[in-house]
């Protein structure tokens, strides 16, 4: 593994991050994650926003290259991009030894777990 | 929308070189790119022509299809049967480049899609994989050793694919 990481290189994954910073943005993916939807739909999909709210949570996706949308018609079909959350998971999971995450990670469920089980029991 | 439609598989990365650069290294032909599965490209790319993502070796093909447009240094289309799943219709590839600021941005969007299901769930991660990889390689020189090792081991391993992807299989089809 290449033990160098150019600054300008890391710094092109700021953007994403700024857009994953958001829930209300995080949960935008998850349903383009599904399927590509229109604006209108996915405006739909958050009640307690107004549409020009949904649209600016959109350009900062799309800022961060995590969207990508195509006109059809009047309509904005707006689809989901995986590459920017490869590339983070490459640079900041990979790097860092894998396996010995997930094992860790499994531990974390597993003792969470077991006070829920002994209460039930 | 019905949930058995396959939807258009779009993936973007942005590359730091000219695209010049980016068409050139997407429409070599008779040498590996690196970048693209470690395949050789094979054909005229010109509208009509077949062309063929060959192994290295040369033994294998992993794709065949048709050019449908070239348009340099902007777009490159054509249609797509992955010959691990060689019983299922063609579909569509089309990249995308547009110049920016820094240099260029890539647009694969794979579609064509009517019943292939087998292809397209096979490639949407292999598609995000070349576009990470296509940028490294443009901007840096380099691949990823994860990458390289990749490589090695599908070479080591190609007796494990099915018969379709043989050449003489291929020429016998009149793929």
């Amino acid at each position: 593994m290449s033990a160098r990481v150019k600054p300008r290189r890391a710094a092109d994954l700021d953007p994403v991050w700024r857009a994953l910073a958001s829930p209300i943005r995080r949960h935008m993916l998850d349903l383009l994650h599904e399927r590509p939807r229109t604006t209108g739909d996915l405006a739909a999909q958050f009640p307690g926003l107004s549409r020009f709210a949904v649209m600016q949570h959109l350009r900062v996706l799309e800022a961060g290259r995590l969207t990508i949308y195509r006109r059809q018609g009047r309509e904005r079909i707006n689809s989901m991009n995986p590459v920017p959350i490869q590339q983070i998971f490459d640079r900041w999971v990979k790097r860092y030894h894998q396996p010995w995450l997930e094992t860790l990670v499994a531990l974390k469920h597993q003792l969470e777990a077991e006070p829920a089980k002994k209460q039930r029991a | 929308m019905p949930s058995h439609v396959l939807q258009d598989n779009v993936f973007t990365i942005d590359i730091a070189v000219p695209r010049q650069r980016v068409w050139d290294e997407i429409t070599t032909t008779g040498r590996i790119q690196l970048a693209l599965n470690n395949t050789v490209l094979e054909g005229r790319l010109t509208p009509g022509s077949k062309l063929r993502y060959y192994s290295p070796d040369k033994k294998r093909v992993f794709v065949v299809g048709e050019v449908v447009e070239v348009t340099p240094p902007k777009r490159f289309t054509h249609t797509f049967r992955l010959l691990m799943q060689a019983n299922e219709a063609p579909s569509l590839v089309t990249w995308d480049l547009e110049e920016t600021t820094s240099g260029c941005r890539v647009t694969l969007t794979h579609s064509g899609w009517t019943n292939q299901v087998r292809t397209h769930k096979g490639t949407a991660g292999g598609w995000v994989g070349i576009l990470k990889v296509l940028k490294q390689h443009l901007e840096t020189g380099d691949i990823p050793w994860t990458t390289k090792l990749l490589y090695a081991a599908m070479g080591a391993m190609m007796f494990l694919l099915p018969k379709a992807t043989k050449v003489e299989e291929v020429e016998r089809r009149g793929w």
